[in-house]
């Protein structure tokens, strides 16, 4: 394949979300109300950067104050850090396009939203999950941290500007495994060897950094059309796990597997595969840390105490739902595709991994009981 | 951030805090916090103690998580 980057890779980068962004009605002081801006949300780009872009269409009508700005979709306000093919995915499990937002310039909603000042908070949220995606895979983040000040501005002016070909050039020198690095060894057959790179990815292995979000649809819903839209983010579950790429003689690690490893009370009936049962293994050899000997000097963080008898009545209670077997996978997302679960992880993470090296995955589960306790 | 208790267990974990640039040093520098907790917790609660609105938190030095990740997923993703 010639320049860099697969074919699926290009598109995920020119992925776009069509967005209608209404002003919100308290914001209005002017008659006819403003129409609605039309502008495209690139699926690896953050609500805050469309600022700009967005405030020509409202800057007349608003009231007088300063501008503290923040999005929502039916109500529910809008993490700026996730980026928008993100928020879209999880948010409309059934598409809707052009997708309908509120814009907020007043009353930012402190409680609910961590702090913006706009492109710097993303471009530091950015450097720090990139920062993390490193950590995950090579132990320390010192490639990152020790990036030239050239090569960060001009990372994150890719990001910017989507040019996939310059942020590849650049993220290449992080050795963060990335296609065509030392461990995606090309694979021996002739006849793959020709094929594209992309195919060849198959081999890699490693830690995978993964943000997963869960949502429960409920166990009545049969058309995911139905499905309510959400009010709150506590109705999520955001699990942060890396995923390890086991490699094993004439088998694949699929995209089934991998989510095995991340929700494994969704797999009650299948026998533990030798991935996990190596990964339980490893945690009980685990030595018992030094620090651990200084629990009793250590004063526990107010609530901590309550909040962990409640986990563990609520662990227990999710894992009797599923001995039930009433809980089942609806459906797994990622940048917009919904793959099927047996083709090699690798791939899915060579192609549609975010750039800041981590792979966002969506999932709708049908759970009896309340989502915010799905771990 | 260091060990949790029982890694088996995955609940509670040891948080341990050092200063770093002007921040003051804490009398108390280990502290023991749910797994299930996020992140924003641990920033909420050195607000507090510092007395301070804006303030970094790092892990081992490396990076600053989001608020929402989970505890116990910083303590794996270290391991």
């Amino acid at each position: 394949m010639v320049g860099l980057g697969t074919e699926a890779q290009k598109y995920v980068w020119e992925g776009a979300i069509p967005l209608q962004i209404h002003l919100h009605e308290s914001e209005i002081t002017t008659l006819p109300s403003p129409p609605p801006a039309l502008i495209l949300g690139p699926r690896m780009g953050y609500l805050p950067l469309l600022v700009p872009q967005i405030k020509p269409y409202f800057s007349d009508t608003l009231p007088p104050g300063v501008d503290t700005v923040w999005f929502d979709y039916k109500g529910i306000p809008l993490k700026w850090y996730i980026p928008i093919g993100v928020l879209f995915d999880l948010l409309c499990v059934e598409p809707e396009r052009p997708w309908n937002l509120t814009v907020h310039f007043r009353g930012y909603p402190a409680d609910l939203l961590s702090p913006c000042e706009g492109e710097d908070s993303v471009k530091w949220s950015f450097i720090n999950s990139l920062k993390e995606a490193a950590y995950i895979i090579n132990g320390n983040s010192k490639n990152v941290m020790n990036m030239s000040q050239v090569d960060q501005l001009e990372l994150w002016r890719s990001i910017l500007n989507r040019e996939m070909e310059v942020f590849l050039r650049i993220s290449s020198k992080l050795k963060l495994g990335t296609v065509g690095e030392d461990y995606t060894k090309k694979v021996t057959s002739p006849r793959q060897t020709n094929s594209e790179t992309d195919t060849a990815g198959s081999s890699r292995t490693g830690r995978i950094p993964v943000r997963l979000y869960v949502r429960n649809v409920g166990e009545d819903i049969d058309d995911l059309e139905d499905v309510p839209p959400i009010d709150s983010w506590d109705r999520i579950c955001y699990i942060n796990k890396p995923v390890e790429i086991h490699k094993e003689e004439g088998k694949i690690f699929t995209l089934h597997d991998a989510v095995k490893v991340l929700l494994p009370e969704f797999f009650p009936d299948e026998e533990p595969s030798i991935d996990e049962e190596i990964s339980r293994i490893e945690l009980e050899d685990e030595p018992e840390a030094p620090e651990s000997n200084l629990c009793n000097q250590d004063l526990n963080i107010s609530t901590a105490k309550k909040a962990e008898v409640g986990a563990s009545a609520d662990e227990h209670q999710l894992e009797s739902s599923h001995v039930s077997g009433k809980s089942e996978i609806r459906l797994v997302r990622i940048q917009g595709i919904e793959p099927k679960l047996d083709i090699p992880f690798s791939w899915v993470v060579t192609n549609l991994m975010n750039p800041e090296h981590f792979l966002h995955i969506c999932v709708c589960v049908g759970v009896s009981q309340d989502p915010s306790k799905t771990r | 951030m260091a060990a949790a208790e029982s890694p088996n267990s995955s609940r509670k974990v040891v948080v341990h805090l050092r200063a770093t640039g002007d921040a003051p040093i804490l009398k108390q520098a280990k502290f023991k916090i749910a797994g299930t907790d996020k992140f924003a917790k641990v920033i909420d609660f050195l607000r507090r103690q510092l007395h301070r609105d804006t303030l970094f938190v790092y892990v081992n030095s490396a990076f600053s998580p989001n608020p929402d990740e989970l505890v116990i997923d910083l303590y794996n993703e270290n391991m």
